[in-house]
């Protein structure tokens, strides 16, 4: 079992992509978000972010055209060098995908990547997407464990047979293996009450996709960070890291910033509630919350600071969003992903200055400054090396 | 996004009056619920949702049943079907009729919540295996049959029933208003069963034809107390809820 890699920095940044278009739409509407969704991850990865993360959903109307993330990916890593690629996530339901297909994929892109390759793991949370491919949500969270558990030896064993409760397969060698060995650091969705705990007993990176108020992620942060220590991990090496997600606008004029990034805030968040959620239509104690549901709202009419902008929102001019940064580096967060744009509603060129501001003002602060909280969970893991 | 594009005049004449805000709750203890749930053709839908609503993703309907042994006005049944859409950034249901067999309790749960009360009967047949749900009009005649099949046991706590808006006239200001109902219910039973749509009267619910069930959901029933609440919110149908919604009470 190998140790959790060594980090060189402390807080990393990533920009999080689920490719909102807005109506009307024409025929050219898609093709604008994707094109304006490469150049901000090739902006990004010049500019110092760490990850660039593409959500799977399917159906999601306005909400999320991104329905093929591996070829997004695949397309963001062919436009730059150092930023990694990741799945966020791919839903390890075998109604949307065959196992097989997501170690064979996953594979290819670590490949044309060169190892730059998160795989982030889940379910769905939405009626709309697991009752559009008639998937049972009673299922879900099994499938996902049978998958998280296969993953690691489809990619690392030369040949490879399955026999389980959701699927199986003969002896065959799965092709290509992946670049980063022994193979691609895996990561858990973390929407559910609870889930922090499942990523954390299996060894895995606790990927925030929620858009949770700052202590109700911290919460979850501290019970993943307890149970890694024993963990049990499904792969080859632990991934101990927690991200979180929020929304981020960075302009010099600070009042500019709050109106404009509060305005995607909540667009974004109209935007999401639109969708039937998996708890809304059907009753299952597999998903305990309504999605993102809550959390927008709540931090929607939650605390927010005297300038309006929620809590742990990235919405200001560089000096405020290291402020707000700060407080989620202090609370032992790995990494913050941002959401940079909601319905194209803020003009590409302001998103493009949003992310050199950061890259130029914000990043500096946070760059071989390893916090205490970090360096000492991941210590405690290290010297557990699982269990 | 996308916004109901009903036309309110096509049914403000039926709006029931509701007199003010000023409701107190009214406990209905013993109660059942039966919910059937289907998705709909979101090609129709959309001229089923007034301006102030937007369709939910999909957009689905619910029967809803409901049977109260006793209440201020003696034992009464109601029988709905409702568009699942959304209120701004919340889930809500337009509710298209509420058949009611006690004519005390369809005045009063017209006038003080803004109910779409007429007379009809709803009927809950439970079998071993499934429950049969019927809501006939005054005349007898058949409007909606449904089933909840196989049912199964499952947590209160995973329940999450849909509040209603129901196109009203204000008595005060004569002012055509969408009323939000959201009851309360505290569980003593509940279970989940296949829904199975049989029948649906479109003629009967003024859906106009429009409702095309596509994929069956679920069904729940539910032994329950139901808790009519105050009225806290009222909104214009005509504008975006988000903007003209009003707190009341």
């Amino acid at each position: 079992m190998l140790p959790p890699k060594e980090e060189t920095t402390a807080m990393k940044f990533g920009i999080f992509f689920e490719l909102s278009v807005p109506r009307p739409w024409t025929r050219d509407s898609e093709r604008i978000v994707y094109e304006n969704a490469l150049e901000q991850a090739a902006l990004a990865d010049e500019v110092g972010f760490d990850y660039a993360w593409a959500v799977e959903h399917h159906f999601l109307e306005e909400y999320s055209h991104c329905s093929a993330p591996e070829l997004f990916l695949t397309a963001i890593a062919m436009k730059t060098k150092r930023i990694r690629v990741g799945h966020g996530i791919v839903v390890c339901v075998p109604e949307y995908t065959h196992p097989i297909k997501v170690a064979e994929r996953t594979a290819v892109l670590d490949i044309l990547s060169r190892g730059r390759l998160e795989v982030g793991t889940g379910r769905s949370a939405t009626w709309c997407e697991l009752g559009g491919f008639r998937a049972n949500p009673d299922e879900t969270k099994k499938t996902w464990d049978e998958y998280v558990h296969c993953l690691p030896d489809m990619w690392t064993k030369e040949r490879y047979s399955y026999q389980g409760r959701v699927w199986s397969m003969p002896e065959r060698a799965i092709l290509p293996k992946p670049y980063q060995k022994p193979h691609p650091p895996m990561w858990v969705a973390v929407t559910s009450p609870g889930t922090e705990i499942d990523a954390a007993d299996r060894g895995m990176g606790a990927l925030g996709i929620s858009y949770d108020p700052l202590p109700v992620q911290e919460k979850k942060l501290q019970e993943y960070r307890r149970h890694i220590k024993n963990c049990e991990p499904v792969g080859q090496v632990i991934n101990n890291n927690c991200a979180a997600l929020t929304f981020l606008f960075c302009n010099e004029d600070d009042k500019f910033a709050i109106k404009q990034g509060t305005g995607m805030f909540m667009q974004f968040g109209l935007l999401a509630n639109q969708i039937v959620m998996c708890r809304e239509a059907y009753p299952t104690k597999a998903y305990a919350s309504a999605g993102l549901l809550p959390a927008v709202r709540s931090q929607a009419q939650g605390p927010s600071d005297n300038a309006g902008v929620p809590e742990g929102v990235a919405i200001g001019d560089p000096e405020r969003i290291v402020k707000t940064l700060k407080k989620w580096e202090s609370a032992g967060f790995d990494s913050i992903n941002f959401l940079t744009q909601a319905v194209e509603m803020i003009p590409q060129e302001q998103v493009l200055n949003s992310l050199r501001l950061f890259g130029k003002h914000v990043i500096p602060h946070f760059k071989r400054e390893q916090s205490a909280a970090q360096g000492a969970a991941r210590e405690d893991v290290a010297a557990a090396g699982g269990r | 996004m996308r916004f109901g594009t009903l036309d309110i005049n096509e049914i403000a004449a039926a709006a029931p009056e509701i007199d003010g805000y000023g409701t107190e709750p009214l406990s209905l203890k013993n109660a059942q619920v039966l919910n059937v749930t289907s998705e709909v053709s979101a090609a129709g839908s959309d001229a089923l949702l007034p301006p102030a609503m937007n369709p939910s993703i999909p957009p689905y309907v619910e029967c809803t049943v409901m049977v109260f042994p006793d209440s201020p006005w003696g034992p009464f049944t109601t029988g709905e079907l409702r568009l699942v859409g959304r209120a701004g950034f919340r889930p809500r249901a337009r509710t298209f009729k509420t058949y009611v067999d006690n004519p005390k309790a369809a005045a009063e749960l017209a006038r003080r919540w803004g109910f779409p009360a007429v007379p009809g009967k709803a009927m809950l047949h439970p079998r071993h295996e499934r429950i049969v749900v019927e809501i006939n009009d005054e005349r007898g005649r058949r409007v909606l049959d449904a089933e909840m099949m196989d049912r199964e046991p499952i947590s209160g706590s995973e329940i999450q029933y849909i509040a209603s808006m129901h196109l009203a006239r204000n008595r005060a200001d004569g002012k055509l208003v969408l009323v939000q109902v959201d009851p309360e219910y505290v569980f003593t039973k509940v279970d989940r069963g296949f829904s199975h749509f049989i029948y649906i009267d479109q003629e009967a619910w003024g859906t106009k034809g429009l409702l095309s069930l596509t994929n069956p959901i679920i069904s729940t029933w539910a032994q329950c107390e139901v808790i009519l609440p105050k009225v806290r919110y009222v909104c214009d149908p005509n504008r975006n809820a988000l903007e003209s919604t009003v707190k009341v009470g």
